[in-house]
């Protein structure tokens, strides 16, 4: 999936068709949902596309929890990729990068900064009309091949969020990605979730150290969390067949 | 219940095919701009596939790019689709003519100049310019 997508950016980039990297952006549409409702037309360059996909995504997000980020966002898989550089860097068993962050000071920076982030995008862009952050955005400097409003300071902050990626796993997917803050409150409603059995876990932690985003998936009897994004690196760490598995909530075994 | 694991990666693919296919069904347009009364007498529709259409300033600074020609009644743009639809009437201008018009130097407020190729009609009524 992060080759299809990275074919399929690199073919909107090189200009072989008119459609840009951004009309793909499922945050396009809840980005331009203010000015349809209210002007009955759209954002700037978001469109129908972005609309769509966004709805799509809520959908599956209700369904599969944050799949989209685990499995088909290019820009999760490039963080994924420096979260994995930060292991061996700073050889952690664990995805935990430079510093060890508490899980309360984790879950505190999750909602506010990801909060602040979301709320100054959406009313910059509601009052606007335009996608004014642009040159900020990690997906849009990387994937659009120097796109309208990209600045060469803008590779600064592209390189900055990289390097924070190094430093401390998955931050801009944890702390600062605005979809992800919109999708959390849909994924912990999301009805597919994994299940640890107690009759089989031998409790030897391998799950906790896999999860990318530093979950405790050994801690409870099902990850609850919206941050679980099924990527299954879990199960595939599990050495105890049938302690870890994927289930519908609320349908019987 | 139990589920396989390729259940995962199977409903974002499905998702992606039905975000994509969805959006096929919604068609709202970016800018709609009458230039002249619709009246009596026939009127023709065409439809230019415009490169440098591709949001809603885009659209209306080639809407503007009609506003001297006569003939062209109505023109209605989908800037995400790169789309043009324009209405006119086919005894006083003609589609070369709207070609033309589009492609033609665009006055730039900011720079108080004319900028050059701004605009380059890929498709006129589904068949492709050949240049």
């Amino acid at each position: 999936m992060v080759a299809a997508a990275a074919a399929v950016g690199i073919r909107f980039a090189m200009g072989w068709t008119l459609t840009s990297v951004e009309k793909y952006c499922p945050f396009g549409g809840l980005e331009t949902a203010y000015a349809l409702i209210a002007r009955k037309r759209f954002t700037c360059a978001a469109g129908e596309l972005n609309l769509a996909l966004f709805m799509a995504l809520i959908a599956l997000t209700l369904l599969a929890r944050k799949a989209f980020c685990g499995w088909a966002c290019p820009l999760g898989a490039v963080f994924e990729w420096t979260a994995r550089l930060s292991r061996r860097v700073f050889k952690r068993e664990a995805f935990q990068g430079l510093w060890i962050i508490p899980p309360k000071v984790d879950a505190a920076l999750k909602i506010v900064l990801r909060s602040i982030v979301t709320a100054l995008i959406l009313a910059a862009t509601w009052t606007t009309g335009e996608l004014v952050f642009r040159g900020y955005d990690p997906y849009y400097i990387l994937f659009s091949a120097h796109g309208h409003d990209v600045r060469n300071w803008s590779y600064g902050i592209l390189g900055a969020l990289l390097l924070l990626g190094v430093l401390v796993p998955l931050s801009w997917c944890k702390y600062l990605c605005p979809l992800g803050a919109v999708l959390w409150p849909f994924s912990a409603a999301g009805r597919l979730r994994l299940e640890r059995s107690e009759d089989h876990c031998t409790g030897c932690g391998s799950c906790d150290r896999a999860c990318p985003q530093a979950l405790d998936v050994s801690e409870a009897l099902g990850v609850r969390s919206g941050e679980c994004t099924l990527c299954l690196e879990c199960t595939a760490a599990c050495p105890a067949p049938g302690a870890l598995d994927l289930r519908w909530k609320g349908v019987a075994p | 219940m139990r589920t396989p694991h390729w259940v995962v990666p199977a409903l974002v693919v499905l998702f992606a095919v039905l975000g994509i296919g969805g959006a096929r069904l919604i068609a709202i347009p970016s800018v709609v701009r009458e230039f002249a009364p619709a009246g009596s007498g026939p009127l023709r529709t065409t439809l230019l596939v415009v490169d440098g259409v591709k949001c809603v300033d885009t659209a209306e600074r080639a809407a503007n790019q009609f506003k001297e020609v006569p003939g062209v009644v109505r023109l209605v743009a989908y800037a995400s689709r790169n789309r043009v639809e324009v209405t006119f009437r086919p005894g006083v201008t003609d589609v070369t003519k709207i070609k033309d018009a589009i492609e033609g130097p665009v006055y730039d407020e900011s720079s108080k100049a004319y900028l050059f190729g701004v605009y380059r009609v890929v498709e006129v009524d589904g068949v492709e310019v050949q240049r």
